[in-house]
């Protein structure tokens, strides 16, 4: 079918006419030939010829594309016969589009963050290293195994291990100190992860090796911020902690990593060493062809060869080596989360096709009579058909161009109250675009919901009982019955379905709420929060920090506004570290120590700044330094725990026991007993804790930990405490010898960011319950409404033979208010049923909560009873006698 | 109850009527009336069919590149539209002549000679 003959008909038909008329001159020149009259010439000539028309019409036709016309009329009538029923039109675009438009969104937001892959080349041969515990996997490697690991040539292609940069480093050597982030990467990271070189090079084998000097690899962001991205940059020196690092390449913009990195400097791990200290995370790319099963195999076979190398006691009974795949260990296991949500947005999507359905059947029987005399003057039933198909067509179109704009700005709004906390999410924010799968998952399912309830009665109306509809005394004088049974059903439905989100939603929010009304055992308002880097080669024994600790703190504290200031290792909510420990004097038994605690070096000032109760004993002073004797304060869980009968005062703990070397320190005396924090997270029961003073720390630990941790300063103060965060870094300056704070936080927002994975849920969830509230609420009226129309002739019967407004109005609530009971009912029980998969996201909240399981129901009745009090009251003003004369 | 369209006289005709058409303007460039007097008288009048059947059958042969048209000055010194073949045109005239030879001789064959 040739394009040009269907565009050009037009040119042609006037052609075509003019051609005609040019034969019929000829025809009556012929004709006048046989000396007749020039009228009787024409006439001849036009009987001889034919019917012009015809002819046209048929070149016309044979020119056009009959199916394409004929659609565009169908669709201008659609448009027209839309444009006439403004109410219906707008409320399903309403429901099409919320219903399209919160799946996408939220879909498109989870897409990215669970589903995608990893944006590292060839991410599914990425696997993450673990020591393969009866608790689950453990992702820590010390030297010996990460060397043991680099040895199973077989299996990988590459192995990496690296920290997290939690240490922080200073640069220094210009006036504008400043604390960065700056991971220790073995020499094959780069590759292992395709990280994209835009100058210079990475690390050479030799640069990684113990002596291999100072060598550093920028960051893009680092880059640009700090040396205007300047390529000359390569090839010069910076400073870090006073010494030179020669600037050896920069990565490019697009390499992500799980923490925010500034720099990379060479791990330079001597791996002949023994130092079972677990400092490092490894990644290894499998080659081609190995499976996880034949990596796993390999690995276990390691295992028994490290514990022939270090002793049996060197790996967890029963624990081994294994590897998980890099993108689901990062995840996390979100596969509940994953069919929570996939449930909410199946009853979301269920709801939007209940409420289409309903209202194009009520459109259809409406229509029944408009339909039947189309058919009875010659339309064909494929005719008839086709235009209601377009008309549902144009409808779902329409519908679904405005969920992808609802969609559009759903996944924006998402974003900027993600908390931060969600994996990836940050790596993937500024491309998050709508997920095109789900997109035309949800489109599709509304166009066959459009399309089958816009065709059944369509069918139904374009059967030849004609005759019977259109002696139908009126349109308005009823519906068809078995339709009514349909629709009423589809709104019991809906409610149901509305009923068990909003439940759903309900128990998250009170979930949230209890969580945030938890008390974690210390102060968190007007506490500001800071890091300090002291990975530096100051730092790496315990009397330069017990001296910056003490003169930070008393400085600070000097502050006007600051109440108190104290320092730690660790902090709450955010960091922990946990050690072994024995009670001196206690056997054992079995087991190779008497237990294990949350372990926190902290200075003096600590307790009070976070206002920990003391319960027993006292806690620690100035006086508690490196040359006075050890000791120990524990918190009361710990307490209760290990001394059940007796004092934990009277008694010393043996700390850190077979930990290595550097944790090797005489038994300490427990002298104070503190009240319990939920150090880990906020929705978890106190942890036993135990803390020593920093001062007082083995300079092993110390040279340790510095590499592993910043030290945390924390500052309780008056009034709001970032009013006072300028003098308090002037002094901590002082104190540290220029050095340049980082990660300013006040505890609040520590705290905040801790519950920011529930938060998240709850709103997700409110926002589905609330798309099938407003949808049930539609549902309702929807149906309620026509109900009152149809029944328009019925009602004046009733007004005329004596019933009040006031009975009319009850009698439709009545009926409106049943269906919502049913529904709610039916939802009730299909809630009880269902949200035994939400226990694992509840707290302080039972699945089966009352005051849910209540107010919810309530709420619902209370939306229902507005729905059909619109219709209700349009009922009341029918006019008796306009509604009897009505035909 | 759908309203059919009566079968066209022309469909009947339709490729006879192409082969005629095309035979007409071996001689020479026609226009539309010619060409439906020359199928007329060369017939002997036996040939019976609307003039404007004519018309689909031309659109369409050009459309197929077998003819070509312009627009010119008739012998009566009106405006017509004057055919010809092309060379598309002559190939499948000596075609189809072929094969309506090749049928009509078989078809004789089998009905056998003329009987009085």
């Amino acid at each position: 079918m040739n394009l040009r003959r269907y565009t050009d008909r037009v040119r042609k038909d006037d052609d075509l006419a003019e051609e005609i008329e040019s034969h019929l001159a000829h025809e009556q020149d012929a004709q006048s030939a046989h000396g007749i009259s020039s009228e009787e010439a024409r006439r001849r000539a036009r009987l001889r010829f034919g019917n012009p028309r015809t002819v046209r019409e048929r070149v016309w036709r044979y020119r056009s594309l009959p199916w394409l016309d004929e659609a565009a009329r169908d669709l201008r009538f659609a448009l027209r016969s839309l444009a006439r029923t403004p109410g219906f039109t707008v409320i399903t675009l309403l429901v099409l589009a919320v219903g399209i438009g919160v799946n996408t969104a939220v879909f498109s937001v989870i897409d990215a963050v669970l589903l995608k892959p990893l944006t590292y080349p060839d991410p599914q041969s990425l696997v993450q290293l673990v020591l393969t515990t009866d608790r689950g996997p453990f992702p820590g490697a010390s030297i010996p195994e990460f060397a043991l690991w680099s040895q199973q040539r077989g299996i990988f292609q590459q192995i990496a291990a690296f920290d997290f940069g939690a240490a922080g480093v200073n640069l220094t050597g210009s006036d504008h100190p400043e604390q960065l982030q700056a991971i220790h990467v073995t020499r094959d990271y780069f590759a292992l992860f395709g990280a994209p070189v835009i100058a210079g090079r990475t690390f050479t084998a030799a640069e990684d090796t113990p002596n291999g000097g100072h060598v550093v690899v920028l960051s893009y962001g680092l880059w640009k911020q700090r040396y205007g991205g300047d390529a000359g940059i390569v090839g010069r020196t910076i400073q870090l902690e006073g010494q030179p690092y020669l600037v050896v390449g920069v990565i490019g913009r697009d390499f992500v990593t799980d923490t925010p990195v500034d720099l990379w400097i060479p791990n330079q791990l001597d791996l002949n060493s023994h130092e079972m200290v677990v400092n490092y995370t490894a990644v290894g790319r499998l080659r081609p062809g190995v499976t996880l099963a034949q990596a796993n195999a390999q690995l276990r076979l390691a295992a028994d060869q490290y514990r022939r190398t270090y002793g049996q006691q060197s790996l967890p009974p029963g624990g081994g080596f294994g590897v998980v795949p890099l993108q689901e260990f990062l995840v996390g296991n979100m596969r509940t989360p994953l069919l929570v949500l996939l449930g909410a947005v199946g009853f979301v999507l269920l709801i939007a096709c209940a409420n289409v359905a309903n209202l194009l059947l009520a459109r259809a029987s409406a229509r029944r009579r408009e339909l039947a005399t189309r058919a009875a003057i010659g339309a064909g039933r494929g005719q008839i058909i086709r235009q209601l198909l377009i008309e549902s067509l144009t409808l779902a179109l329409a519908g679904g161009v405005l969920g992808l704009a609802i969609g559009f700005l759903g996944v924006r709004l998402l974003l900027r109250i993600n908390p931060g906390n969600i994996p990836r999410i940050s790596e993937t924010a500024p491309s998050v675009g709508l997920d095109l799968n789900i997109l035309l998952f949800t489109l599709g399912v509304s166009l066959l919901t459009g399309i089958l309830f816009g065709l059944i009665p369509a069918v139904a109306a374009s059967r030849p009982n004609l005759i019977a509809i259109l002696n139908e005394g009126s349109s308005r004088s009823g519906t068809s019955f078995r339709q009514g049974k349909i629709r009423a059903a589809l709104v019991v439905s809906e409610v149901a379905l509305a009923l068990i989100l909003v439940i759903g939603a309900t128990l998250l929010i009170r979930t949230f709420r209890k969580l945030g009304e938890v008390d974690p055992g210390f102060t968190t308002h007007n506490v500001l929060t800071m890091t300090m880097s002291v990975s530096g080669d100051r730092f790496q024994t315990t009397a330069p920090v017990a001296q910056l600790v003490r003169e930070g703190q008393d400085r600070v504290e000097a502050v006007p506004g600051v109440v108190a200031a104290g320092a730690s290792n660790c902090l709450p909510l955010w960091s922990g570290f946990g050690m072994v420990f024995d009670v001196v004097g206690r056997p054992k038994g079995n087991s190779p120590f008497t237990g294990g605690a949350g372990f926190y070096s902290v200075s003096s000032g600590y307790f009070s700044s976070f206002e920990i109760p003391l319960l027993r004993g006292r806690v620690f002073t100035e006086r508690d330094d490196a040359s006075s004797p050890g000791v120990v304060v524990i918190s009361q869980a710990m307490a209760r725990r290990y001394w059940p009968n007796g004092d934990p005062l009277k008694d010393r703990i043996q700390i850190g026991a077979g930990a290595g070397p550097a944790f090797a320190e005489p038994p300490r005396q427990v002298v104070g007993i503190v009240g319990d924090t939920r150090s880990r997270s906020v929705d978890q029961n106190p942890d036993p804790m135990m803390y020593i003073p920093l001062a007082q720390m083995p300079d092993g630990e110390t040279a340790l930990n510095s590499k592993v941790a910043p030290l945390y300063w924390i500052i309780r103060t008056r009034e709001n405490p970032y009013a006072v965060l300028a003098p308090v870094e002037a002094a901590l300056r002082e104190a540290s010898g220029d050095l340049a704070v980082a990660h300013i936080r006040s505890m609040d927002e520590v705290e905040a960011r801790n519950i920011a994975r529930q938060r998240f849920n709850m709103v997700l969830l409110t926002i589905f319950g609330f798309s099938g509230l407003l949808m049930a609420a539609i549902g309702v009226y929807g149906v309620m409404s026509y109900s009152v129309q149809q029944r328009t002739q019925e009602m004046g019967i009733r007004m005329a033979l004596g019933a009040q407004a006031g009975n009319l109005r009850n009698l439709v609530m009545g009926q409106g208010m049943m269906l919502a009971l049913l529904g709610v009912v039916a939802g009730l029980g299909g809630a009880f049923w269902l949200t035994r998969f939400l226990a694992s996201f509840l707290f302080g909240v039972k699945a089966w909560d009352p005051t849910a399981f209540v107010l919810t129901p309530l709420l619902l009745c209370s939306v229902a009873l507005l729905a059909v009090w619109i219709p209700a009251q349009r009922a009341t003003r029918v006019d008796p006698m306009t509604a009897l004369r009505l035909e | 109850m759908v309203l059919k369209r009566p079968p066209d006289a022309g469909d009947v005709l339709q490729g006879t009527l192409d082969m005629l058409i095309l035979r007409t303007l071996v001689l020479g460039a026609a226009h539309g009336h010619t060409i439906a007097q020359a199928i007329e008288q060369t017939s002997g009048n036996a040939l019976d069919v609307e003039q404007g059947s004519l018309y689909p059958a031309l659109h369409r042969l050009e459309d197929r590149g077998w003819l070509a048209s312009a627009w010119g000055v008739s012998e009566n010194n009106r405006r017509a539209k004057y055919y010809r073949l092309t060379a598309k045109g002559r190939r499948e005239l000596a075609a189809a002549t072929g094969r309506w030879r090749r049928m009509t001789r078989a078809i004789d064959l089998i009905l056998g000679p003329e009987t009085e």
